[in-house]
């Protein structure tokens, strides 16, 4: 385009030369801007004394003066005007698009030419052929006759600014209208010329243009981290960036394996591409390809896009590939987290319903406080004791309730104590009778261990009362059996005592006098008597102990009775192991444990006939809710023979045939199971036997 | 054949009460016997029994305690054993604060015999030493 700055030319050529060179010198004119100077050169040239151009500045709406000959201040003025000041004759032939002559408006002053340039063809521009674009400004100019608007001044398809100006020309006095013809093919010459120029230089700039967007293109697609590649309509490669190099293209030093993935990711990624724009013109798969250095498996979503040319020409495809490697992983591992998640929620969750059907199938009540002691969760069979705040108006006895349960509960949280258990007196609100409960209290921490709840779970001990009860009654019922049985035994005995007594001396009296045949009989009637002897004196013993019940030491009872048969042991050659543990005293009848002891003890010695050692072992034991003294009475002898181990406790089982009375360890059984404990015997023949012993502590 | 001593025996039960009178005589001994605590009241009176051999139950709610607390009246150091079918552990405290020794019935002959046998050796072993 023209400069602004004005081009003022005043030398003159001779006119028949210029005429000649004019057209050459407009025509081999290669910049625009030298097309205005030359014209005005040229008109000089014809003969005129006093020209200007003025151009059109679209931005502003403006014609202002731009290249002038010969002309004054005033007309240059004259000559400036905005577009929409159509009283200005320069305006009005811009807008009508016709040269006009204005006359001077003084008398006998000059006439001016006024000439309008604009960018017009009757040809449509290439641009706009190749597109079949029907409106090319330079057609549109050509055909239109409407006024000048700025706006419309810009082709629509090759986005060229139009140019317009007006030619001013100062007519001689007295011309002919045939005279204008030179000047007005000039200036047309000189029009044809500017548009040329202007198009090409559109072009040219055009064209710089676009290199310097190629540019950023390419920094913008090689700075890109993921690989990009632009394929042409045979899936080849026409460009790819530097991530895509990686995957796709060969360096010098390769080596084989490279070789194979680069052909590897080469194959998936044609294949891919094949596929993709087969289903559709926009598409994104997966693929995974091999990293040609690292050799690592790289996961890609490949997302593609066919390009199109403006005229809608498919050109290829531009394939953006993003590693979702990591990703895919983190995705993966997003769901796994979200499994495991769901499966502890799972366990949670049955953990809780385990829980509550737990509380519900307690059948105690049970009552959650906070640290405040206020209650925050009660169980069915609670709230039937207690009832619930939201009820309006709770029965008495449920208040009462409440009262006694707080007052023991607020104790407790603020005991040092971590779990208790108290017996509870509440009332049952179906009959009104007093209920006792056993409650047990723990405390429940929050991380700065300080109390947050308390739970309660009360015990119904009603039941538990009863069954004891109905034990107690019982036992009483089986000591009475056995010290009526006893007393009943010592009955008989003594009834039988009397006589034997008599029966016994007179065997003792007969000794001397019995005939030597009838010796065997007299034999026969001793020992009987001896053995009916015995039994009556078990018999007796039993009656004899059952009284006399107090605190015993155990300890002592073993010793006495183990002086007792010291010497009768030391005898039969059997050593004594005593080892007697700390004892706390309980109450019994020591009588009848010496019994036991010595029963045990006589035992023990009659099974070591040929020696042997005998064990005795007392041990204080705890199983939590009570305290057991255990005695133990083992020995090295025969043993009990299987068949009798079962019945061994049995009355008048006997190992030892015409010595025994079968009654030992039959009384034994009965005088522990009167204190309320356990005997148990094992036995291996010829390895020996072992009583133990265990009774209850009574204090 | 010397007498080795004067035995009294009481008991309520006759044969019992003649089979130990036998068997005391047969051992050598010089033996009284009663069938009541009457009987053996006045036999104690007379100062002459070495020992009392008394059954503790006796007819009619009579007690042998009875008959040796009269006998150790009549007599403070009079040697006495009793003899019982059964014992409460009263009757045996009793006889255990008097020294006085107690045999349960059925009674061993054997140990009967040696323990009086021991008891009258004991007595006149102190006689002999209190006479020198």
């Amino acid at each position: 385009m023209a400069t602004v700055e004005m081009h003022v030319r005043t030398e003159t050529l001779a006119s028949s030369e210029r005429k000649s060179n004019a057209a050459f010198r407009l025509m081999f004119t290669e910049r625009s801007e030298e097309v205005f100077p030359l014209l005005i050169d040229e008109i000089i040239a014809l003969g005129y004394s006093r020209a200007l151009i003025a151009e059109v500045d679209f931005d502003r709406a403006e014609l202002t003066p731009t290249v002038s000959v010969n002309c004054s201040k005033a007309f240059l003025q004259k000559h400036t005007a905005s577009l929409y000041a159509m009283e200005n004759p320069a305006v009005q032939a811009l807008h009508a698009r016709e040269p006009r002559i204005v006359p001077s408006v003084r008398k006998h002053g000059a006439e001016t030419f006024l000439y309008p340039i604009i960018f017009r063809d009757r040809n449509l521009c290439r641009e706009a052929e190749r597109m079949s674009a029907p409106d090319c400004l330079a057609v549109a100019n050509c055909s239109s006759s409407r006024k000048l608007q700025q706006n419309q001044q810009v082709c629509g398809s090759c986005d060229l600014r139009a140019y317009a100006a007006a030619v001013v020309v100062e007519l001689p006095r007295g011309h002919s209208h045939a005279s204008l013809t030179p000047l007005k093919r000039l200036i047309e010459m000189a029009n044809h010329s500017l548009s040329r120029l202007m198009k090409a230089e559109h072009y040219f700039s055009r064209m710089s243009n676009m290199e310097v967007t190629i540019g950023q293109m390419q920094t913008v697609m090689e700075s890109m981290a993921d690989p990009v590649i632009l394929t042409d309509t045979q899936n080849r490669v026409v460009m790819q960036n530097k991530a895509a190099e990686r995957f796709f293209k060969l360096s010098e030093d390769v080596s084989e394996d490279r070789v194979r993935a680069v052909e590897l990711n080469n194959m998936l990624f044609s294949a891919a591409l094949s596929s993709m724009v087969v289903s559709g013109s926009d598409a994104s798969r997966d693929l995974t390809l091999v990293d040609a250095i690292e050799g690592e498996e790289v996961l890609f979503e490949a997302v593609s896009a066919p390009s199109f040319t403006r005229d809608g020409r498919r050109t290829g495809v531009v394939t953006v590939m993003r590693d979702v490697t990591g990703l895919r992983r983190a995705g993966e591992e997003l769901r796994s987290n979200y499994e495991r998640l769901a499966a502890a929620e799972e366990v949670v969750r049955q953990d809780r319903d385990r829980l509550n059907l737990i509380i519900e199938n307690v059948g105690d009540p049970i009552i959650v406080c906070d640290k405040n002691a206020k209650i925050v969760l009660l169980d069915p069979l609670a709230q039937e004791l207690f009832g619930t705040e939201k009820e309006a108006r709770r029965p008495p006895v449920r208040l009462r309730n409440q009262a006694r349960l707080d007052a023991y509960i607020t104790a407790f949280t603020h005991s040092f104590s971590e779990r208790e258990s108290a017996p509870l007196r509440l009332v049952n609100p179906e009959n009104n009778q007093e209920v006792e409960y056993d409650a047990h209290s723990g405390k429940i921490f929050n991380e700065r261990a300080q109390v947050a709840y308390t739970v309660t779970v009360l015990r119904d001990l009603t039941a538990m009362r009863r069954v004891e009860q109905l034990k107690m009654e019982r036992r009483m019922l089986e000591m009475e059996k056995f010290a009526a049985a006893g007393r009943l035994a010592g009955t008989i005995a003594h009834e039988v005592n009397n006589p034997l007594e008599a029966i016994k001396n007179c065997i003792f009296l007969l000794q001397n006098a019995v005939d030597p045949q009838a010796q065997p009989i007299y034999g026969i009637l001793k020992s009987e008597t001896e053995r009916v002897a015995r039994i009556v004196r078990q018999m007796l013993g039993l009656y004899r102990n059952t009284e006399q019940v107090g605190q015993m030491d155990v300890n002592a009872v073993v010793e006495d009775t183990m002086i007792l048969f010291a010497r009768q042991l030391e005898r039969a050659g059997v050593r004594v192991q005593m080892e007697l543990g700390a004892l706390p005293s309980s109450i019994g009848s020591a009588d009848q444990l010496r019994q036991v002891l010595s029963n045990l003890v006589v035992n023990a010695k009659d099974s070591m006939s040929q020696g042997g050692l005998l064990r005795i072992r007392t041990r204080l034991w705890r199983d939590g809710v009570r305290d057991y003294i255990r005695i133990m009475v083992g020995d090295s002898g025969c043993g009990i023979p299987g068949n009798l181990l079962d019945s061994v406790f049995e009355p008048f089982v006997s190992t030892k045939g015409e010595r025994g009375t079968g009654l030992g360890l039959w009384i034994v059984k009965g005088i522990i199971e009167n204190h309320g404990g356990k005997l148990r015997v094992r036995s291996r023949a010829s390895k020996g036997t072992v009583f133990k012993i265990e009774l209850p502590v009574v204090r | 054949m010397e007498s080795r001593g004067h035995i009294l025996v009481v008991d309520d039960e006759p044969s019992v009460l003649v089979t130990y009178q036998l068997i005391l005589e047969q051992q050598g001994y010089r033996v009284s016997a009663a069938l009541t605590s009457a009987e053996a009241r006045k036999i104690l009176s007379n100062k002459d029994v070495d020992l009392l051999l008394c059954d503790l139950s006796l007819e009619k709610q009579k007690s042998g305690f009875d008959v040796i607390a009269f006998g150790r009246a009549v007599d403070e150091k009079l040697i006495c054993v009793l003899l019982t079918g059964y014992a409460t552990t009263d009757a045996t405290d009793w006889a255990d604060e008097r020294k006085i020794p107690v045999l349960f019935k059925p009674i061993e002959i054997k140990q009967l015999l040696a323990t009086i046998e021991g008891l009258l050796k004991e007595k006149q072993e102190i006689r002999q030493g209190s006479s020198r």
